[in-house]
């Protein structure tokens, strides 16, 4: 038998009992749909997670830091005692550089820094980063441009640096009690004070090493280039970070700290400073996220301090998937029914058409042509209610998408949320096989069945 | 090939069903040949065991012991998709209730073993439509069966056994859901088809009057052939004469 008479005659046969074979694909419709949208919320929640993420930090990105500085990592790292601790200049750029899988190296000097701006004042970090680096990472702004390297530091203010700024005779803030500091970084003044400690020593009258009280260290003004975007409540890794140009930055400090240890730079064993300004902290940009653990671990063994997310988010993406995979199974469940809703629906079929079966065996209609036709029916119906569940599924997903958006902002979820049901086109795909699947592996029984009745039946006058 | 080759040749069948401790012998020992061509009448009364010869012949049953040779093939000892693939190549089919597909007209109803056998829509709609005309149906070619009289179904249905060309047809009480006119109408156009296309026919039935139309009558009686007509011999004579 031709395949393209088999599929008419199975067609014809499911057109011919048109209520029962709409109830069987309804169930398989159900089941699609209930897999599908249950499925499109875990990931819906796993992408929302991974751009959540992604805002705390570039997940291909692994941070190396120089272990004599800091005691942050010492736990983990004191066994490395004696070996060579590495200072991160441009020799440790080119050495990581060479490392396989890696895309890029950028370099980043970080200092705290005091702002004063009228009555206002707040504690943050002032980062140099290589012109263009920024741009690079995607990093959008409210107003304003990017920090160029122009001699003198030009700064570029995180989204949640003014929120912080505190007026010292008032005692408000925005995080004290939410009033915003009255500060257009853009139009008024700022001052930068890069010698903290003096400036506490000074505020606070404590005398120093000699006795005397310091005096009031200097403060520079620099001009403001730009707000990066986000609300005074949109955390991300820039929001509370002060950029500038790293060489400019550079420059200013070896100014301002002449003979003196620049704070969070690197001493020798005596406690003295190096001649030369180290970088706090190198970003290695790995290929993809599948190298950020190797490279993490081959980085420490070279000497120096490597962390990255990649553990916590490796945690998270496993917690995710089994979300996923509970979610699934509460729509696989409804699948099942419908497959044994198809097997149904077939074993019924082949009581009705025992005697048409048998005229067919009789005719000369070859076995295995028969239980095919039976499992061409079993599949149409799950070809059927794959493609009505999928397109009920879409329509679901833009409902929750729609609705739900509204409620999650309400408890407090990201508001740059891209859908909490996300059907991706492989799980359309995987969807539409898998209810094919189910019709043929629920058509199968009875199609052997089918295959296996007598033609004796036929010739029965009843 | 001859006139006279065998066909069918039937050698010592027994057919025992067992029925609780008791084994019932629907067919006891049965012999005979039948010759191409040859238009032969099964009689017998209900339960003589002549539907039970039909069914062995036509492979649709296993005998119990005995052989069954169809077209110099052993049926005996066919498997199951054999048997299907032998009645697809060699044998038509007439039931007694017809059995035409509901949902398909009369061209397609006479194409159905052609579609079985896999050929091109077009040939076997041209061979079914040819068909179809010499049982006298031109008109309702697009008719589904519903809306044919009982007779006209019956005509499909010998349409539908002739079209494959096939060696043997076999009809199982092809007239007894006919009224007797409509009967006798259907068994003079098997009879003129099979002797035009020099057919072979073995048809199965309870009536007397009806087993006239065969060349020859086995009467079967308790799983027994206790006696053979020969008619066309005198029938030819009597032209001859």
């Amino acid at each position: 038998m031709k395949p393209w008479d088999m599929l008419r005659l199975s067609v014809s046969n499911l057109l011919k009992r048109k209520l029962r074979t709409v109830l069987t694909v309804l169930g398989v419709v159900i089941g699609v749909a209930s897999i599908v949208v249950m499925v499109s919320l875990g990931l819906g929640l796993s992408r929302s997670l991974t751009e959540e993420m992604e805002s705390f930090g570039n997940m291909t990105c692994v941070t190396v830091t120089d272990l004599s500085t800091g005691g942050f990592y010492m736990g983990e790292e004191s066994e490395k005692k004696d070996k060579e601790k590495k200072h991160l200049d441009d020799k440790a750029i080119a050495e990581l550089s060479q490392l396989d899988n890696v895309e890029q190296v950028t370099p980043m000097l970080t200092t705290n820094v005091i702002c004063l701006s009228g009555a206002y004042m707040c504690n943050a970090d002032i980062c140099g980063v290589p012109e263009g680096y920024l741009e690079e990472q995607g990093v959008e702004l409210e107003k304003g441009t990017y920090p160029e390297q122009n001699g003198t530091p030009e700064v570029l203010y995180g989204n949640m640096v003014v929120p912080s700024m505190y007026n010292d005779k008032t005692e408000s803030g925005y995080f004290w009690d939410g009033r915003m500091a009255d500060v257009d970084v853009m139009k008024d003044p700022v001052m930068f004070v890069f010698d903290t400690d003096t400036y506490y020593n000074f505020k606070g009258n404590v005398p120093s090493d000699n006795g005397k009280v310091p005096a009031m260290p200097k403060k520079h003004l620099l001009p403001a280039t730009g707000l990066i975007a986000g609300g005074p409540d949109e955390y991300t890794q820039h929001a509370y970070t002060i950029y500038t140009d790293l060489e400019d930055l550079k420059t200013l400090l070896k100014k301002e700290f002449k003979g003196k240890a620049i704070p969070g730079q690197p001493t020798t064993a005596s406690g003295k400073p190096y001649k030369e300004i180290y970088y706090s902290r190198l970003m290695v940009y790995a290929a993809s996220m599948d190298d950020v653990s190797d490279l993490q671990k081959e980085i420490r063994s070279m000497g120096y301090g490597a962390e990255s997310d990649i553990e916590w988010i490796k945690q998270s993406q496993d917690q995710m998937k089994l979300v996923e995979v509970v979610l699934g199974g509460i729509g696989a469940v409804s699948l099942l029914v419908a497959a044994i809703g198809i097997a149904n629906t077939m074993m019924m079929s082949i009581y009705e058409r025992t005697k048409e079966i048998g005229i067919m065996k009789v005719l000369g209609c070859d076995m295995r042509n028969i239980q095919a036709m039976f499992l061409i029916e079993a599949g149409f119906i799950g070809l059927i209610g794959g493609v009505v569940g999928l397109i009920l599924s879409y329509i679901i997903s833009a409902v929750i998408n729609v609705f739900g958006a509204g409620l999650m902002e309400g408890m407090g979820m990201g508001s740059e949320m891209t859908g909490i049901s996300y059907i991706p086109f492989w799980l359309s795909a995987i969807a539409l096989i898998f209810a094919i699947l189910v019709g043929m592996i629920a058509g199968f029984f009875p199609s052997l069945r089918a295959m296996k009745l007598s033609p004796l039946a036929a010739i029965r006058n009843e | 090939m001859g006139d006279n080759e065998v066909v069918i040749q039937v050698k010592n069948l027994y057919k025992i069903y067992r029925v609780g401790d008791t084994g019932v012998r629907a067919l006891n020992g049965v012999d005979f040949k039948i010759r191409r061509g040859e238009f032969c009448a099964i009689v017998g009364t209900s339960g003589s065991g002549k539907s039970t010869l039909l069914n062995m012949l036509a492979g649709l049953e296993p005998p119990t012991k005995g052989e069954v040779i169809i077209a110099g093939e052993h049926m005996e000892t066919k498997k199951e998709n054999e048997l299907v693939a032998f009645r697809r190549d060699h044998i038509g089919f007439i039931f007694q209730s017809f059995n035409l597909m509901a949902t398909m007209d009369a061209v397609e109803n006479v194409a159905l073993p052609l579609t079985f056998r896999g050929m091109d829509k077009k040939e076997r709609d041209r061979r079914a439509r040819s068909a179809l005309k010499l049982v006298g149906l031109s008109k309702y070619m697009d008719h589904k069966p519903t809306q044919m009289s009982g007779g006209q179904q019956q005509r499909v249905g010998v349409a539908r056994a002739l079209v494959l060309d096939p060696e043997i047809i076999f009809a199982d009480e092809p007239t007894g859901n006919l009224d007797s006119k409509t009967s006798e109408d259907v068994m003079r156009l098997m009879q003129t088809l099979v002797r035009k296309k020099k057919q072979t026919l073995i048809m199965v039935t309870h009536d007397n009057h009806l087993a006239e139309y065969a060349d020859r009558v086995f009467h079967i009686k308790d799983g027994k052939i206790i006696k053979i007509e020969e008619k066309r011999a005198s029938e030819e004579q009597e032209k001859e004469l």
